[in-house]
């Protein structure tokens, strides 16, 4: 779906900064989550995530910069019941069943979502009688995603949705989410899965250190940051490994070097050429570890740089 | 500001905490079944059918039925869906400002008036005779009696883990019937223990209930109402501070 920029954004930040406690979460972070837009938010643990996820939801207030929810204060509960959100680590009551739990947060919204679509598009079929504290991980976590779509919200926060889920249940909140979007909801989505922002996402951003580095497409991001990685043990040195042909990066780890390259058949011949006792060599797609740490060590310099100035 | 819809909400997020809360052992027992026993052994069977043994058990065993819902419903229990982020996932949804607190008093105050009932059956059974305007108001002053608990409890719940908020708040809830002299008379305990219970919620109200049953002539009234006032405003001023914190 099309953004349009005259309209009003479903979210803003526009140069925050926020510290909590001896760390600077957010350093000057701007971020525009526009209608029908779905961003998936990537970056290493300390980036700013979650901060930025806080700030949204209205549950911290930014040190300096502005937020905004849909143009109007995110503690506003006319506000809020916009927005539906799935935090990364909220519990359920116990004692409650998952059809008692999902139907009270419906009847927090206005327009609430009919008790069984939101039950069925949730994957929670044949669980409404089970007690929340009778469910796996993966079960309580379709519940936190049925609560945060029982209102039909415009904006749905989605805070590492999948982890501990399997892969069906993973496919399954996929497709709900695609739902959700093709019903004009926009999305914010935190991810350490490559795949499932790939998946859902129509526009990435990359943060670190408190700061956007990397925001676009998701395939104006992988030209930047999609790589190969090639793991071996070499008596090659860094500056050797550096000049082979197409790698993007070195880096080590113990014994073991890690090579980005845009070319693995390219690389590879140079390098079995060049030291013959290699040893240990994987191949295989960069990991987004890789390739977020590659935009990280990338643009670090420069991010010092006009921090200084 | 009361539109249908937050009145609605209200009663929604209540009936969840009642639902909730009948459905845990550890709430339920201290709160009702306790207090029953208690009363059953001691208020009627220890007493060998004199009135007034039984009339005075009853004015304090209402406010004993009052602490433990009031104290376990918003110290242990607040403190263990704070740590689960439970409220934070409320704070965010457009639940309407206090719903999360007003639904946890009307389930703790549902609880209260229940045991309150109980209690009030089995003292009417056990022979105990008053007038019905002392029998409204002796149950009427054990639901009162919540606000203070709760705010108490409050603080705990705020301020602790869920582990130290159990703790606290068996060590508190003891605390409050042993020294207020619900289980029993202060005249009977060392004198030390009649300086304690000057500062404990649960004597002031405990001699008021004295007073409503008629156990007692009305006296002092302002001294324990004032008391109980500054207990109240205090704990109310330390939960709004912890509250507010939480959500820096």
């Amino acid at each position: 779906m099309s953004a349009n920029p005259s309209q009003t954004p479903v979210g803003l930040l526009s140069q925050v900064t926020k510290r909590r406690g001896a760390t600077q979460a957010l350093n000057g972070l701007d971020l525009i989550i526009r209608p029908g837009q779905c961003v998936a938010l990537l970056g290493p643990n300390g980036a700013g995530k979650s901060t930025s996820v806080a700030l949204l939801t209205g549950r911290l207030r930014p040190d300096s910069g502005q937020v905004r929810l849909f143009g109007g204060d995110p503690r506003d509960v006319a506000t809020r019941g916009r927005m539906g959100v799935m935090l990364q680590e909220a519990g359920l009551p116990r004692t409650l069943t998952v059809r008692e739990q999902v139907d009270l947060f419906r009847g927090y919204y206005r327009q609430p979502r009919p008790l069984d679509e939101t039950l069925r598009m949730a994957g929670l079929e044949g669980l409404e009688r089970r007690r929340c504290g009778a469910l796996s991980g993966g079960q309580q976590r379709r519940v936190q995603f049925a609560l945060a779509i029982a209102g039909r919200p415009d904006f749905l926060v989605l805070d590492e949705p999948t982890t501990g889920m399997d892969i069906d249940a993973r496919r399954a909140l996929w497709s709900a989410v695609r739902a959700e979007i093709a019903r004009g909801a926009s999305v914010l989505l935190t991810t350490h899965h490559l795949d499932e922002a790939e998946a859902l996402a129509d526009r990435i951003v990359v943060i670190d250190h408190g700061q956007v580095i990397a925001d676009g497409t998701p395939e104006a991001i992988k030209s930047q940051v999609s790589a190969i990685a090639i793991r071996c043990r070499t008596r090659l040195a860094d500056a050797d490994l550096a000049s082979l042909a197409s790698v993007t990066g070195v880096s080590r780890d113990g014994g073991r070097v890690t090579l980005l390259t845009t070319s693995a058949a390219g690389t590879l011949r140079e390098l079995l050429a060049r030291d013959e006792t290699i040893d240990d060599l994987t191949v295989a797609g960069a990991s987004l570890e890789d390739a977020v740490t590659r935009l990280v060590e990338t643009s670090a310099p420069a991010q010092h740089q006009t921090k200084v100035a | 500001m009361f539109t249908p819809h937050t009145l609605a909400t209200y009663g929604r997020e209540a009936r969840a905490q009642i639902l909730s809360t009948a459905r845990t052992p550890q709430f339920v027992i201290p709160s009702v079944a306790l207090p029953l026993l208690f009363y059953g052994v001691m208020g009627l069977g220890l007493s060998k059918g004199r009135e007034e043994v039984a009339h005075f058990m009853l004015a304090n065993y209402v406010i004993f039925a009052a602490i433990a819902p009031a104290m376990f419903g918003f110290g242990a229990a607040v403190a263990a869906e704070r740590e689960a982020k439970l409220i934070e996932l409320k704070q965010i949804a457009p639940l309407p400002a206090g719903g999360y607190l007003v639904g946890r008093l009307i389930a703790a105050l549902a609880l209260i008036a229940f045991a309150s009932v109980l209690l009030g059956i089995l003292a009417l059974f056990g022979g105990v005779t008053m007038p019905t305007w002392r029998w409204a108001a002796t149950l009427g002053l054990g639901l009162a009696s919540a606000i203070p608990f709760a705010l108490i409890g409050l603080n705990i719940g705020l301020r602790l883990g869920s582990q130290g908020a159990v703790a606290v708040a068996n060590l508190i809830f003891l605390s409050f019937c042993l020294f207020g002299g619900l289980w029993i008379p202060l005249d009977i305990m060392p004198s030390w223990m009649s300086k304690v219970a000057e500062f404990t919620p649960s004597y002031h109200l405990g001699q008021l209930s004295q007073m409503l049953s008629g156990m007692q002539p009305m006296a002092n009234v302002p001294h324990h109402l004032s008391v109980l006032g500054v207990i109240s405003v205090a704990a109310l001023g330390g939960a709004w501070a912890a509250w507010r914190r939480q959500a820096a």
